[in-house]
């Protein structure tokens, strides 16, 4: 294995991609945090919000890849794509964050609703939903920062799950925002991977926070 | 013998495998057949009450046909390409209502289905496409003819299946026919690899349920009455109110239940492209073709309303034009059965998701009769000003006037006739001067405008209503596309009347040039064959047209004259398709014709 598998930084941006795709530098806020993907969305600049959908899924050959065509063929902003089981048999649940205007967001749901495949829609909405992801962060430690890290991890919920000479890795949980502090606080240490989930979310409670149908 | 008898007879007392058999009362226990996967796909076909296949043979089809000849009520129809197979499905289906059927092999065969499929989809026909494949362990491995179908076809297609079990393809091929004709309908695609075609399972039809049982315990669903009551207010409340119909008309056959509610709420009627032969042009509330090529009137008569009624249309850009200057005073009641049609161009105040018959049947009950007579006058003053200044404008009288053919065709048969346009200016010709009557006789290619769709599709159209009378209307561009379906229309004994608009360019493309190219004909100018010469060759009849005064002979003859005949019509060159709305523009700012020199045949 190369040292710069090992590390995890395939690329430097500008670099030649051994396949010839260009490598973009994506879009950064004043904080250096990713924001969107620009140029990906039809929605004009200023409009977009960020919406949860929770789809329930026909697990047949060809559904998720037709939920995801239909998100690019659509031009939805895509930030994060969860797929996994859910509670039913045969059922497979996606959670998809999406940066949109809520025009196209609306026209977007109601093509979603019209793939074969797609038993349910829901539009979480923050308040509503508890969401979470999981993220791995693998920083470099010493002797010395080792203890320093894991402690700074606890006040975060994070523990480590792999500690060499010259790494540790974390493993933390909770909202984006948190793992995004977590992530921000260790990089005066060096940070090497990051490896993020994305968001799985769901309503609060009993309430089922339908998308309501566009007649209503 | 004609060939086609050879296909439909069936052997004296033949072992009959089909399902008919097992739906008698006494089968019950003897109704589990073991059969090839192959027989079990034609047994469902038959169970969908199909008729009619358009296809072509390859190897990863073959244990398909090879089941096909024990099924003589399934007639296959061999085409000469694969594109024309999905065409004539295609417009098999646009004449019947019923679901046309397409085959084709693997690889090339089912790529060749793609432009077929892609017109489907956009005009909502319900087709259903079924491609053989690689066997199952060479899927993925980049085998002889393999082509991710399922791939390809996914944004082209309401749902595609790749059948992965011989136990699944009775019920694939019931939920495909059931897909593909309910709510809005659409190509459905099922792949099956040459495996499973092979592979012999028990076959019991009960076990699945054919579409047409799945609809005969299903209701339509009925509009929102909440929707309806604020439709019926808002209808009362408008001063210039106009009905704009499409395609949806057509596909749930609500001709009466739209001429019933213009008459009752006395509110002029627009028709979509697509919408054409949905409302009697001849009606004193029908006004006409909206958009890039409708003539002024309408576009105006859009710009100054206070409400349209849009039933079954999505607002396509040739129709709407420059989105946010469209119908800027209008309030708009959208009915449609696709609910991603809402909002998507022009935002509904009252969107009424449901089928066009359902809710026109709803609005007719809850509306008052009106009267909107001054704001029709007004818009038929404005349509006679524009036929006076056009009648104003000096025309070359020599060639055959694109408008007299489609007058003298439509005169020859009263209106009865199928008219089956290809794409271009003779598309747009047809479609504005031919005066729309008997309902559902207007065929095109519209959303996604394929050129060579016009030959094929009629060879479906014919098939679907063999006592109408078929039109073909096609450029000399778009004829030459998909021209070797001659030889099947010969072969099957299948009568076309074609009628191709010859002017040595590919009009449309040119007329563009030279608006927007300052007539920089680049690449325009097209050659043909000696479409005569060209008939004759494949044992049909052709004429070539010069002259005016001979038009209207010339069709009459072609109506006397037995099977398919190709009359050729020299045209003027340069003629265009006036008044014509820019591209991206306002509808209401159109180019209109003036008094400009038209260049002669050199």
């Amino acid at each position: 294995m190369t040292n710069e598998t090992r590390s995890g930084v395939p690329h430097p941006a500008g670099a030649p991609h051994p396949t010839g795709a260009i490598n973009r530098a994506p879009t950064k806020d004043s904080v250096g945090r990713v924001v969107g993907r620009s140029g990906q969305s039809n929605a004009p600049q200023g409009t977009e919000h960020a919406y949860t959908l929770v789809m329930l899924v026909n697990d047949r050959p060809g559904a998720v890849d037709r939920v995801i065509n239909m998100l690019r063929r659509r031009r939805a902003s895509m930030q994060s794509l969860v797929v996994g089981r859910s509670e039913l048999p045969d059922v497979v649940r996606i959670t998809v964050n999406v940066n949109d205007s809520e025009v196209e967001f609306n026209h977007l749901l109601e093509q979603l609703r019209k793939v074969i495949d797609v038993q349910s829609i829901v539009n979480l909405s923050p308040a509503q939903a508890v969401a979470r992801e999981l993220a791995l962060v693998k920083v470099n430690g010493t002797a010395e920062t080792c203890s320093e890290i894991i402690e700074l991890g606890h006040f975060f919920g994070a523990h480590a799950v792999d500690v060499t000479d010259e790494t540790i890795t974390l493993e933390v949980t909770g909202s984006e925002e948190k793992v995004e502090k977590l992530v921000s606080q260790l990089h005066k240490y060096g940070i090497r991977e990051v490896a993020r989930t994305g968001c799985v979310a769901m309503t609060r409670g009993t309430g089922d926070n339908e998308v309501k149908k566009i007649e209503d | 013998m004609h060939p086609s008898a050879t296909i439909t007879q069936q052997p004296e007392g033949a072992q009959a495998p089909y399902a008919y058999r097992s739906m008698q009362a006494d089968s019950q226990v003897s109704e589990a057949r073991e059969l090839a996967g192959s027989h079990i796909l034609c047994e469902a076909l038959v169970r969908e009450g199909v008729e009619l296949l358009y296809g072509y043979p390859g190897g990863a089809i073959m244990p398909f046909y090879d089941a096909l000849t024990a099924y003589p009520m399934l007639r296959h129809i061999l085409v000469r390409h694969e594109q024309a197979a999905a065409h004539a499905a295609d417009g098999y289906a646009r004449a019947t209502g019923k679901v046309g059927v397409c085959v084709a092999t693997s690889g090339p065969g089912a790529t060749n289905l793609v432009t077929g499929l892609a017109t489907a989809y956009m005009d909502s026909t319900p087709i259903v496409a079924i491609t053989g494949q690689v066997a199952r362990p060479f899927i993925g491995r980049d085998a002889f003819q393999e082509t991710d179908v399922l791939g390809v076809t996914q944004p082209i297609t309401k749902h595609n299946f790749l059948i992965q079990r011989i136990e699944d393809i009775a019920d694939i091929v019931h939920e495909a026919f059931r897909i593909a004709i309910s709510g809005r309908p659409g190509p459905v695609l099922i792949d099956v690899p040459k495996d499973v075609q092979l592979g012999k399972a028990t076959y019991r039809p009960s076990a699945s349920v054919s579409s047409i049982e799945y609809f005969r315990s299903t209701r339509t669903p009925q509009p929102s009455a909440t929707a309806i009551a604020q439709a019926a207010q808002l209808i009362a409340q408008a001063q210039r109110p106009v009905i704009m119909s499409g395609h949806g008309i057509i596909l749930s056959k609500a001709y009466d239940e739209l001429r019933a509610f213009a008459e009752k709420a006395n509110i002029p009627v627009i028709t979509t492209l697509l919408g054409l032969s949905a409302f009697p042009e001849t009606h004193p509330l029908a006004i006409g073709m909206p958009g890039m090529h409708g003539p002024a009137h309408v576009n105006r008569a859009i710009g100054e309303t206070d409400l349209i009624i849009g039933v079954g249309l999505r607002f396509d850009d040739r129709v709407s034009g420059k989105a946010s200057e469209f119908a800027p005073h209008a309030r708009l009641i959208h009915i449609d059965v696709d609910p991603s049609e809402m909002h998507k161009v022009k935002p509904a105040t009252v969107p009424i998701v449901a089928d066009a018959k359902a809710a026109l049947t709803a609005l007719i009950a809850a509306v008052e009769p009106g009267d909107h007579s001054a704001w029709i006058d007004e818009i038929r003053s404005w349509e006679a000003q524009d036929i006076e200044r056009i009648a104003g404008i000096k025309r070359d009288q020599e060639y055959p006037d694109p408008i007299s053919i489609v007058d003298a065709i439509r005169k020859e048969t009263d209106g009865e006739a199928i008219i089956v346009t290809d794409v271009g200016q003779h598309q747009m010709w047809t479609a504005r001067h031919y005066l729309w009557t008997r309902p559902n006789s207007h065929i095109t290619s519209g959303g996604l405008g394929t050129m060579g769709f016009a030959l094929p599709a009629a060879m479906g159209v014919k098939m679907g209503l063999p006592d109408a009378t078929v039109w073909v209307v096609a450029g000399d561009g778009g004829i030459q596309m998909n021209i070797q379906e001659l030889a099947t229309l010969k072969y099957y004994g299948v009568t076309v009347k074609v009628a191709i608009m010859n002017n040595g360019y590919l009009g449309m493309v040119r007329q563009w040039q030279q608006f927007f190219h300052s007539r920089n004909y680049s690449e325009t100018p097209i050659t043909g064959p000696d479409y005569t010469k060209l008939a004759d060759a494949y044992g049909l009849t052709g004429m070539c047209i010069t002259r005016r005064e001979d038009v209207a002979a010339a069709i009459h003859r072609a109506m006397e004259i037995e099977g398919t005949v190709i009359i050729d019509f020299v045209i003027e060159p340069e003629s265009n398709v006036y008044p014509m709305v820019a591209p991206g523009s306002a509808i209401t700012n159109m180019i209109e014709e003036t008094a400009e020199v038209n260049a002669g045949h050199d």
